[in-house]
């Protein structure tokens, strides 16, 4: 009768326990290596073509014309002639950093600001390639507003998606840059991203947002936006490739022929915006309504991408003074939970040479 | 009664056992799914070091005045449509399909219209209580037995002392079963609110551990306090039910 009474719970617990040993993999145990293998030798019997290596690549919250290189490096091949097949997720910035430390996502796309929190605490990914030389993430307002810098932020209402993420370190630095404080401003959340309409109805006098899309959209709107970056105060690490380190270790060359082939969709696409443009709306159809549009995000995007510094560095290569001071700030904002060094946070060996 | 206690102790160590044993054989990193020890550590800790307690105060403020906004026009509505066929007729489809609608579409909106401070929140919160109470209450009143009105009608009791000797008491079982669900609901609501937009919270702390710090187990601590504050309002609800109904 105990034994018939105990049946069903020891049941549901051994079949909780095999979930548990069939779910995450194990965080140190290495993934097998599907690495393509080199090609036979010349007059060597004919063999099958070795066998591409999957990725899986977690880009940002929706697709967008943002993503154009890695939509222009499938579309044209360049990853295919790297060896490698490529499947695109999208997810927001917290979630990818967690799935790229767990190994379930190979590569991501995530913001700087992002990988220093996530590194102090324990979580193993690191930073391979920068894909945005400026930080995207800027203060905005109408020209009409009165707002020509930081300390003209003091009593205003600003409009932030939340008190996290990229947006809300870059505000804390501007203001920081200028003797405010968050406390000296009125911050109003937008979570849905609507911070951008908001400036537009004059809800708020300035927002946050991103250099390529909400002054552009303000532009196209009729009003002209100013634009506050923290570059000059701060060099914030924008968003760029991250992987784990037991990634790295196991499909290394996988890797960096995914980033070589990235860097390269970029080139062309700044050379030529329009490939960019053409790649992004095969995939998302729905931007067609609105090339202009679209054509003038990916314009923005590629400013952000090549920098605005004179004598900025070739696209991916990545600023470790600029992280090294990234990461002490974050830590006087409370949000590095232990001490960093920059190269858990980075490794530069990933680049195409 | 020492029993239950003991038993209920059992339970939680039960379950703290099988997380534990969960994370070991499934060796999940603590970014994944820490460990119990790593939560109770750091919801210690977030205690001690003032983190929580602001962020518990302004949840708290919303559950309560949520919940009494929500379940106390839950109980007027719920007595019209209990005591009027002809309000439950014209009412009823505009309550169902007000529940029908996730509250996570709407809470968005309801900042919108109400602002990202206090207000929202209580709205939100009230929302997701309300229909709950109002069937609750309706059923209730439905289930006074008709001879007991017949009787207060033929001692010639005003509509006031039917209500409240009658109608009432005979209820309050169905009206507190509502409201035991009600209140869980407004903690719910609260946090909704507090994702729709809000500068404090338990809602807010467990977008910035998640989002800005990748504090798992903070988050995880959050979490635990979100789910202790419910079970505390509901046994306070039963409480005070077993108080009044042993008074009837």
């Amino acid at each position: 009768m105990l034994a018939r009474r105990l049946a069903r719970p020891a049941l549901l617990l051994v079949a909780l326990l095999v979930a548990a040993c069939g779910g995450a993999p194990a965080s140190g145990a290495p993934a097998a290596s599907t690495a393509a293998s080199s090609l036979p030798a010349t007059g060597a019997p004919a063999t099958t073509p070795p066998t591409p290596t999957a990725l899986t690549v977690g880009l940002g919250y929706i697709p967008s014309v943002q993503f154009a290189p890695f939509y222009l490096a499938d579309q044209a091949g360049y990853y295919r002639d790297a060896g490698l097949t490529v499947t695109f997720q999208n997810k927001i910035d917290p979630d990818l950093v967690t799935l790229v430390g767990q190994g379930s996502i190979d590569i991501g796309l995530a913001d700087g600001t992002s990988v220093i929190p996530a590194v102090s605490q324990g979580i193993p990914v690191q930073y391979i390639a920068t894909i945005y030389r400026d930080f995207p993430s800027i203060v905005f307002a109408k020209a009409t507003s009165g707002i020509t810098s930081a300390a003209d932020l003091k009593g205003r209402k600003i409009g932030i998606p939340g008190r996290y993420g990229s947006s809300w370190v870059m505000l804390q630095a501007l203001l920081g840059s200028a003797g405010l404080k968050a406390t000296d401003v009125q911050i109003i959340e937008y979570p849905t991203y609507g911070q951008g309409a908001a400036v537009q109805q004059g809800a708020v006098d300035a927002a946050t947002g991103f250099f390529n899309n909400e002054p552009v959209q303000l532009k196209l709107a009729g009003f002209n936006p100013v634009i506050l970056h923290v570059d000059s105060i701060v060099a914030l690490p924008g968003p760029g490739l991250i992987s784990s380190k037991t990634t790295l270790s196991t499909k290394g060359a996988a890797i960096t022929a995914f980033v070589a082939a990235t860097l390269r969709a970029m080139s062309d696409i700044a050379a030529n915006p329009t490939l960019g443009l053409d790649a992004t709306i095969k995939v998302v159809p729905e931007l067609a309504a609105d090339r202009a549009a679209q054509a003038a995000i990916l314009n923005a995007t590629i400013t952000a991408w090549k920098g605005t510094a004179a004598n900025a560095p070739a696209m991916g290569t990545i600023d470790i003074a600029g992280w090294t001071a990234s990461a002490a700030f974050m830590t006087t904002l409370g949000l590095v939970a232990n001490p960093v060094k920059v190269e858990d946070l980075v490794r530069s060996d990933m680049l195409p040479h | 009664m020492r029993s239950t206690v003991l038993l209920s102790l059992a339970c939680a160590a039960a379950f703290l056992g099988l997380w534990k044993l969960i994370v070991v054989v499934g060796n999940y990193p603590p970014f994944i799914l820490p460990s119990p020890e790593a939560v109770i550590a750091r919801f210690i800790g977030a205690w001690a070091d003032g983190t929580m307690a602001p962020h518990a105060a302004a949840t708290l403020l919303e559950v309560a005045l949520g919940f009494t906004v929500g379940a106390g026009s839950g109980l007027v509505v719920g007595y019209g449509l209990g005591r009027s066929s002809i309000v439950a007729r014209l009412v009823s489809p505009y309550i169902v399909a007000a529940q029908a609608t996730p509250i996570l579409a709407l809470a968005p909106v309801i900042a919108l219209w109400f602002g990202p401070w206090l207000l929202g929140k209580v709205v939100i919160a009230a929302l997701i209580v309300f229909f709950p109470v109002a069937v609750s209450a309706m059923v209730g009143i439905r289930s006074v037995d008709a001879r007991l009105l017949e009787l207060g009608r033929s001692l010639r009791a005003s509509r006031r002392q039917v209500l409240l000797t009658l109608e009432i008491p005979a209820a309050l079982p169905s009206i507190f079963g509502g409201l035991r669900i009600g209140v869980t609901l407004a903690v719910v609501g609260a946090i909704v609110g507090e994702w729709a937009g809000a500068d404090r919270g338990l809602g807010v702390l467990v977008n910035i551990a998640r989002g800005s710090l990748f504090d798992i187990p903070l988050m995880f601590a959050t979490l635990g306090t979100i789910a202790m504050f419910g079970v505390a309002l509901y046994l306070v609800v039963v409480l005070i039910e077993r108080r009044l109904i042993r008074a009837r």
